[in-house]
């Protein structure tokens, strides 16, 4: 098709100027397939120009987009009913504990006075341990629902 | 504006750095996936995709390549999936409304003679697939090489080769075609 030696610069020839355009434009005074290449490159350029320069999204581009992330965002958020119910329920189940080691390990039998003041002390401790681990859960519960 | 949007997403901000980066991205996203998919309207249905996947990612971006080479990757990312998982056809198709109205257009008013006739897109689809997207990218890019290397993550030098191997093939069709019509 076109010269091999001058395929390139009719490539670029746009590009070029100077002493290479001008030896190019002497070629091409005498050599009919070279100037035919170099018509058929600025169809190729004049048509894919009309065809993809200048394109842009659409103006009902970025509402969709709002619109989509919107629905995201409503399917995605939090319901509080769950947290509400996590919170009461495990709450509740962390008092009873609590009561029933309150209720149960003072009645236990003792063998003397000392260890039922131990069984005492032991009801306690794990009442107490019982109230920090419902306070851990309330705050936790808390934290989610902030979040 | 980059900084702009970094320094919302460092206070997590992120409804005001999205909002900020989507008219600065959205055509860029656009014609990224209008070249590796070819067709306008599902390139702006991926661009809508791409935005809803960076809405999601955005908590997650941590800064360790620019804002701009992270935008890129997910929609190359994201083009390549659905190609992969489509099969999609990669050429451009009459079919779509823009782009027979486009030719259409372009026979009427064109009065370029020479070009009138040219059926370029058909053309274009015979190109292999890398051939094809850095073509269309770089028209759609206003003929910036570096644009074209930066969107794809391509070396300039391939982009180069390739770009030249797709015009000098597309030149060669559109000559053979004026010969067999001169012929005929």
């Amino acid at each position: 098709m076109a010269c091999p030696e001058f395929e390139y610069r009719l490539i670029e020839y746009a590009d070029i100027e100077g002493d290479a355009r001008a030896c190019v434009d002497t070629h091409l005074a005498e050599c009919a397939s070279c100037r035919e290449f170099l018509e058929a490159l600025r169809v190729v350029d004049t048509e894919l120009t009309a065809r993809f320069s200048g394109r842009e999204v659409s103006a009902a581009f970025a509402p969709a987009v709002r619109r989509r992330i919107q629905r995201e965002d409503s399917a995605r958020r939090l319901s509080f009913v769950p947290e509400i119910l996590d919170f009461v329920g495990w709450g509740a189940i962390v008092a009873l504990l609590g009561l029933m080691a309150w209720w149960v390990l003072p009645f236990m039998p003792a063998a003397n006075p000392s260890q039922a003041a131990l069984s005492m002390n032991a009801a306690l401790a794990a009442g107490g341990a019982f109230l920090l681990v419902a306070v851990f859960i309330g705050l936790r519960s808390l934290t989610d629902l902030k979040r | 504006m980059e900084q702009e949007i970094r320094a919302c997403l460092d206070q997590k901000e992120y409804r005001k750095a999205f909002e900020r980066l989507l008219p600065e991205f959205q055509n860029k996203v656009f014609r990224l996936a209008y070249a590796m998919l070819g067709e306008a309207g599902a390139a702006e249905d991926m661009a809508q995709d791409v935005f809803v996947r960076i809405w999601r990612a955005l908590p997650g971006y941590r800064g360790q390549s620019s804002l701009s080479t992270w935008i890129y990757a997910i929609t190359r990312n994201a083009c390549l999936t659905a190609l992969r998982k489509s099969g999609m056809k990669k050429d451009v198709s009459m079919e779509e409304p823009g782009v027979a109205r486009a030719a259409e257009q372009t026979r009427l008013t064109a009065g370029r003679g020479a070009g009138a006739d040219i059926d370029i897109l058909r053309y274009l689809g015979q190109l292999p697939e890398k051939h094809q997207r850095v073509l269309r990218l770089y028209y759609l890019e206003e003929k910036s090489y570096e644009e074209v290397a930066r969107l794809l993550e391509w070396p300039m030098g391939t982009v180069k080769v390739y770009l030249h191997r797709a015009r000098k093939e597309l030149a060669e069709a559109v000559a053979r075609s004026k010969m067999e019509r001169r012929t005929s």
